[in-house]
Order: C-alpha cells, then sequence, then structure tokens
C-alpha cells in the first residue's frame, strides 16, 4: 500500500514538473495578456482581424509554458511548430502572401495617374529614418535595417527581411509591423492633420481615366523587369507580388488568380500569423531589444507618414491648380493596403463629405506595396 | 507601343549577361606544385593539386570537360562523364591530382604539375576556354590560389586549403563594414532613398509615356470612327426587362436578396478545364 502511494505521489510530482504551472512565470502572464489584447482588438474592435486573430491566438500558444525537451516549442527542434516555423525562418511565406496580394491588387489607380506612384516611393523614408534611428540607438547595421523595414508597413514584408538580417529579432519586429499596420487608423490622423491646410484637405482631383487591359497586362511585365533589374535582391517578393498581378489581369488565368488571392493567401496567413504569434515565447520575446523595437516601430510609421505627406506637398508647388494632388493621400504611401487608403477616405470626408480620395488613395497605397519592396531588396543587398 | 516593346527588348538583350549557369562557372581557384607534407590523395601520397570551385549557386557536372598543361592539346585529359563525383554542388571545390597517375582514378590527371608552367580547363566541346592561368614560381607547401574563391585577385596562401574556402580568417560582414564608414546610417538612407526613387521613377516615366501613347491612340481612332454604332433598346424591350426583374424578385423569399449578376458564358481555353474543350478549341492566333 505504501509503495503504491509513493509510486503514484511520484508520478503525480513528476506530471506537475511537465504542466504550465510547474514552468510558468510573470513573462508568459504578460505575453498572454497581449496576446488577449491583440484578440480583443480583433474581435472587438475589428482591427485587421485577419491577421490580430492567429497572431493573438499564436500568442497564447507559445506562451503556454512547458517542460523543454518535449519537442513541443516553436523554436524546439523536430517541433510540429517548428516545422511550420520554416515557411517564416526561410522567408517561404512572404512571397506567397504577396502572390495573393498580386492576385487581388488593381493598379488602375496607379496607372491612370503613374505620379501617384512616387508618392509610394516617398513614404518608404520612414525605413530608413527608422534605420538611423536604430543605429542611434545602438543596434547593429543588419539589426537597424531589419528594424526600419517595419516603417514600410508591411508585414510579410518585415518578416521576410528579418528572417534574411536579424532571424532573432523577427518575433518582435513582424509582432510590431503588424500591431503598427492595425493601428493605422490611430497613428496616421494626427500627422496629416498637423502638416496639412485646411485649403489642402479640400482639394478635389481628377477623376482617373478608365484603362486599358492593354496596360493592365503591361503593368505587372514591365514592372517586374523595371524593379528587379535594377533591385534583383527584391525578386522573390516583387517577382510574386507582378505575376500574382499578371494572373489577375490576363483574364486567362482566373482560376489560378482566384486560388492565390483566396485559398493559398488564406493558408499562408493562417500558418504565418499563428507561427509569428507562437514565435513571441515570454522566455525569448521579453527583452530590452523588443521594447526598442516597439518603439522604433511606432517612429517608423510616423516617419513614413510625414515623409509621404510632405512630398505631396512639395510636387503640388510643381503642378497646375486643375492637377495639384489632396495631400491627405500621401499617408497612403506606405503598403497598409487598403488601411491608410481607407484613413485617407475617412480624414477627407471629414473636411467635404463629397470628396472622396479612396479611388485617388489607392494609387499611392499600391506603389507603397512596390516601393516598400524595393526598400527592402536595397536593404538586403547592402546589408545582406 | 509597338516601338516602346521593341526598344524595351532591345535595351534588355544589351544588358543581359552573357553567361549562363554551366560548366562556364567553373573556376581554377588554387593549385600546390610542391607537396611536402600537405593534403594526402587516397593513396596516402602527396602529390600536386589542382582546386576547381564552382561559382554558380547550382549544381554543375565537370564530366566531359578536359583539363590541360598544353594549350596545343586542349583535350589532354578528359574528365570521364557520369561519375557522381564530378558533379559539383553549388559554391563547392572539387580537387584533381595533377601527378601523372591517370590509372590511380578520374581524380588523377596525365600531367604533372611540377612538368607543367600552365593549366587550363577546356568545355565538353574541347575548344572553349573556361578557365586558365600561368603557374607561378612554386613554394613548398604554399599554394597559390584566389584571395576570394571565385575571385579576380591572386596570392600565396601559407595555409592550403584544397576542397575549402581561400579565405580562412571570418570575412568581415557588409552590413559591419558599412556602419563603420556611415555610424549614423545617413549614407545608407539617402543611397537607398534615390536608389527607391529610381525605380519607382522609371516605372512612372514608362507609364507616362504609355499614358500619352494610349490617349493618342483613343484619339486617332475616335476621329477615324465616323459612325457611331449605337445600341437602341425599344420601349417594349425595356418594359419586358423591367417585368421580367419585377416578376423574378416578386417570386422570391423574404430571405433572399436580388442579386444580378451577368457573366460571360464562353469560356477561355485551358487544357485543365476539360478535355472536350481542349480539343474543340484552339487558342487565339491574334
Amino acid at each position: 500500500m505504501r509503495n503504491i502511494i509513493t509510486f503514484l505521489s511520484d508520478n503525480l510530482n513528476q506530471f506537475f514538473t511537465y504542466t504550465a504551472f510547474a514552468n510558468f512565470t510573470i513573462g508568459h502572464l504578460i505575453m498572454i495578456l497581449v496576446g488577449l489584447a491583440f484578440i480583443y482588438l480583433a474581435i472587438k474592435k475589428e482591427y485587421e482581424p485577419l491577421l490580430l486573430v492567429p497572431i493573438g491566438f499564436g500568442i497564447l500558444v507559445g506562451n503556454v509554458p512547458f517542460y523543454p525537451g518535449l519537442k513541443i516549442g516553436i523554436y524546439e527542434s523536430g517541433s510540429v511548430l517548428n516545422y511550420l516555423y520554416f515557411g517564416v525562418l526561410q522567408g517561404v511565406y512572404p512571397p506567397l502572401i504577396f502572390l495573393g496580394i498580386g492576385a487581388m491588387t488593381d493598379f488602375s489607380a496607379l496607372i491612370s495617374n503613374p505620379k501617384l506612384i512616387l508618392i509610394g516611393a516617398a513614404a518608404q523614408l520612414g525605413i530608413f529614418g527608422a534605420y538611423a534611428l536604430a543605429l542611434l540607438l545602438g543596434f547593429s547595421a543588419s539589426e537597424a535595417g531589419a528594424i526600419g523595414i517595419i516603417g514600410g508597413a508591411d508585414g510579410p514584408t518585415a518578416i521576410f527581411l528579418a528572417s534574411k538580417l536579424a532571424p532573432e529579432l523577427l518575433g518582435a519586429i513582424a509582432i510590431s509591423a503588424y500591431s503598427y499596420m492595425a493601428l493605422v487608423p490611430v497613428i496616421q490622423p494626427p500627422v496629416m492633420r498637423l502638416l496639412t491646410t485646411p485649403k489642402e484637405r479640400v482639394i478635389r482631383m481628377k477623376a482617373p481615366r478608365a484603362v486599358s487591359r492593354t496596360e493592365k497586362i503591361l503593368f505587372p511585365i514591365l514592372g517586374l523587369l523595371l524593379t528587379t533589374f535594377v533591385v534583383p535582391s527584391g525578386m522573390p517578393l516583387l517577382g510574386m507580388l507582378f505575376f500574382g498581378n499578371l494572373l489577375k489581369e490576363s483574364g486567362v488565368t482566373r482560376r489560378l488568380a482566384d486560388t492565390a488571392k483566396g485559398p493559398l493567401i488564406d493558408i499562408v496567413t493562417i500558418l504565418i500569423g499563428l507561427t509569428v504569434g507562437a514565435s513571441t515565447q515570454a522566455t525569448t520575446f521579453l527583452t530590452a531589444k523588443s521594447v526598442g523595437i516597439f518603439a522604433l516601430g511606432a517612429a517608423s510609421f510616423i516617419v513614413a507618414t510625414f515623409g509621404g505627406v510632405v512630398f505631396v506637398k512639395f510636387i503640388n508647388l510643381f503642378l497646375k491648380e486643375e492637377n495639384k494632388i489632396n495631400p491627405l493621400i500621401g499617408n497612403a504611401g506606405v503598403s497598409a493596403v487598403p488601411d491608410s487608403a481607407r484613413v485617407s477616405q475617412i480624414i477627407g470626408l471629414e473636411y467635404d463629405k463629397t470628396n472622396h480620395l479612396l479611388m485617388h488613395a489607392m494609387g499611392p497605397n499600391v506603389a507603397g506595396v512596390i516601393g516598400s519592396a524595393v526598400a527592402a531588396g536595397v536593404l538586403l543587398s547592402f546589408l545582406y | 507601343m509597338k516601338k516602346i516593346i521593341l526598344l524595351m527588348a532591345l535595351v534588355i538583350s544589351r544588358f543581359l549577361p552573357s553567361y549562363a549557369q554551366s560548366a562556364t562557372d567553373l573556376r581554377i581557384n588554387e593549385y600546390l606544385i610542391l607537396n611536402d607534407s600537405g593534403y594526402v590523395d587516397d593513396f596516402g601520397v602527396h602529390n600536386p593539386w589542382i582546386e576547381i570551385f564552382n561559382t554558380a549557386y547550382n549544381s554543375v557536372n565537370i564530366g566531359g570537360c578536359y583539363l590541360t598543361n598544353d594549350l596545343q592539346n586542349p583535350t589532354k585529359y578528359v574528365i570521364p562523364k557520369g561519375d557522381p563525383i564530378t558533379l559539383i554542388a553549388p559554391r563547392n571545390y572539387i580537387v584533381f591530382w595533377a601527378d601523372n597517375k591517370p590509372t590511380h582514378g578520374i581524380l588523377h590527371l596525365n600531367f604533372d604539375l611540377r612538368e607543367s608552367t600552365f593549366i587550363a580547363l577546356f568545355d565538353s566541346d574541347g575548344k572553349t576556354l573556361i578557365d586558365s592561368t600561368t603557374l607561378v614560381s612554386p613554394r613548398k607547401d604554399i599554394s597559390y590560389g584566389r584571395i576570394e574563391d571565385g575571385g579576380a585577385l591572386w596570392t600565396y596562401h601559407e595555409k592550403t586549403t584544397p576542397n575549402a574556402n581561400n579565405q580562412t580568417e571570418a570575412p568581415v560582414l557588409a552590413a559591419e563594414r558599412i556602419v563603420k564608414i556611415d555610424p549614423y546610417g545617413l549614407g545608407m538612407s539617402v543611397i537607398a532613398m534615390s536608389i527607391v526613387f529610381l525605380v519607382l521613377m522609371l516605372i512612372f516615366l514608362m507609364f507616362k509615356q504609355f499614358s500619352a501613347s494610349v490617349a493618342r491612340n483613343e484619339k486617332r481612332r475616335s476621329r477615324k470612327q465616323s459612325q457611331v454604332e449605337e445600341i437602341v433598346i425599344s420601349e417594349e424591350m425595356a418594359a419586358a426587362i423591367g417585368m421580367a426583374l419585377h416578376l423574378y424578385h416578386k417570386d422570391m423569399t423574404e430571405y433572399e436578396n436580388l442579386v444580378l449578376t451577368i457573366n460571360k458564358v464562353s469560356r477561355t481555353y485551358s487544357p485543365w478545364n476539360s478535355k472536350l474543350y481542349g480539343i474543340s478549341k484552339w487558342p487565339k492566333a491574334n
């Protein structure tokens, strides 16, 4: 009888060491609360739910404490989560997401008014502003480059670059990028209001012209050749983006385009969201560096918005009255599609109920996708 | 429009690199003439060796190529085809023993480096010179090779590196080099922003021209089109369509919405669509 009790107590004791309670730390609690906050924001406030729900739940998954060595954790070689995380670490998922983005993006607004593409370049100032700030804060050049890309407001691009330049910071960078993308409606409007005059906010832009099918088909082909010949390191992202767009615009590969923008991007979004969330294990995530990355992420979004809006004001100096651009679409130069374009529309309507800026803002918005991928390619070729 | 495409093709073809990832990516990377106490072959003998480096990012098969020490006889030693060891992995190496003992295996050449002044690698046609080098004066157990694998500059290597990277010291990372000369990131930011602007400016200029050309074409077309084809829908037809929609809507239950979708019925060709469809319709000729 005594042996049985000893046996049971030993086994229960061993079982207890395997439970989450025995391995629980305050760090796990903090991260679980962060995960819950993400899920709350996604469901209650509908901030980027397609991203924040998988990431938020991933944070919960990654922060259930466990006894190490049982092939459970995302960083434990051979675990299921580790296999899924391979796509993040090796930069497999981001190009697949770009394929889907390409298949669902309509570049008409950009083709009809090509000068809007330059706003997408100006808004990349956030990337390089954050890069310089990160260097000042003592990050290495590779880390600074990976952090800077948060300013491009593009989750897949941030993951792609971080996986190459600073894999150890990947979780913090991805979480920061997606968090601020979800917070675009909160971050951008004050900057836009601060930098524009009441007169500028009510500028009416010319309606975009109709774009022919030939132009739409040629755009991804020429876009690919022009961008990747200068920045071949951006090929994985730009190649897939323009390929997806050609599937859409060619009109003869509808099934492929439907798959790319539907089931494929959904599957990859689930995998990338869940694994990035799970990579925020408290033991590796809660560091001073992560706090610095979050601060720099916010700064980069502000600088990016500044760059886009001020650039529009600058080129307006050279444009005729009837061709002027409303600076409220300058914020859309970051590649958070379509959130930042939606912000332009909402802020524009605040000042003129009949001035719809959405269609115009989509031009710089999709240009921002190209711009941030090009910027990532440039950083990769300089720092890798 | 056609002119633009032609111009693009010409510009692109002008800048296309003239090499592909094949045997032409191989380079003579390092050699040791006086091997006194270094690397030994399968027979435990110190022999002169030649290291070939695959500069490509894909595997390259050196089988069928020729190694020689005589330019008048480019096909002096043919590297046998079909042996797995002749397949060089990406950015990897193969070492040949230049000991004039070809019977010792396919990696043993039929000439001796100690009796040579020159070595060359020829492609499988026996005519295309892939790489060659004039041998420098030999030093005991000190090899001569490229400073960086596949690079242009050569030097003596006191530490010989057969089947390994010629650079034995840890290289300084690009990021570290940049931060040394640009500690605040300003130079990098200016250069990188300029490149981003340049790339997007190229797209802007291209499509600005394109838009102008489209506008011109449309103007020309509208001028040519003397008769405008109008679709006239008579009042009776409009009434009939309206009535049909009304009746359809009326038949719906209160839970259904009236959504009218007009889809093109004809399907574009794809062999994956259906076999019958595939054999009955050809892709458009123009």
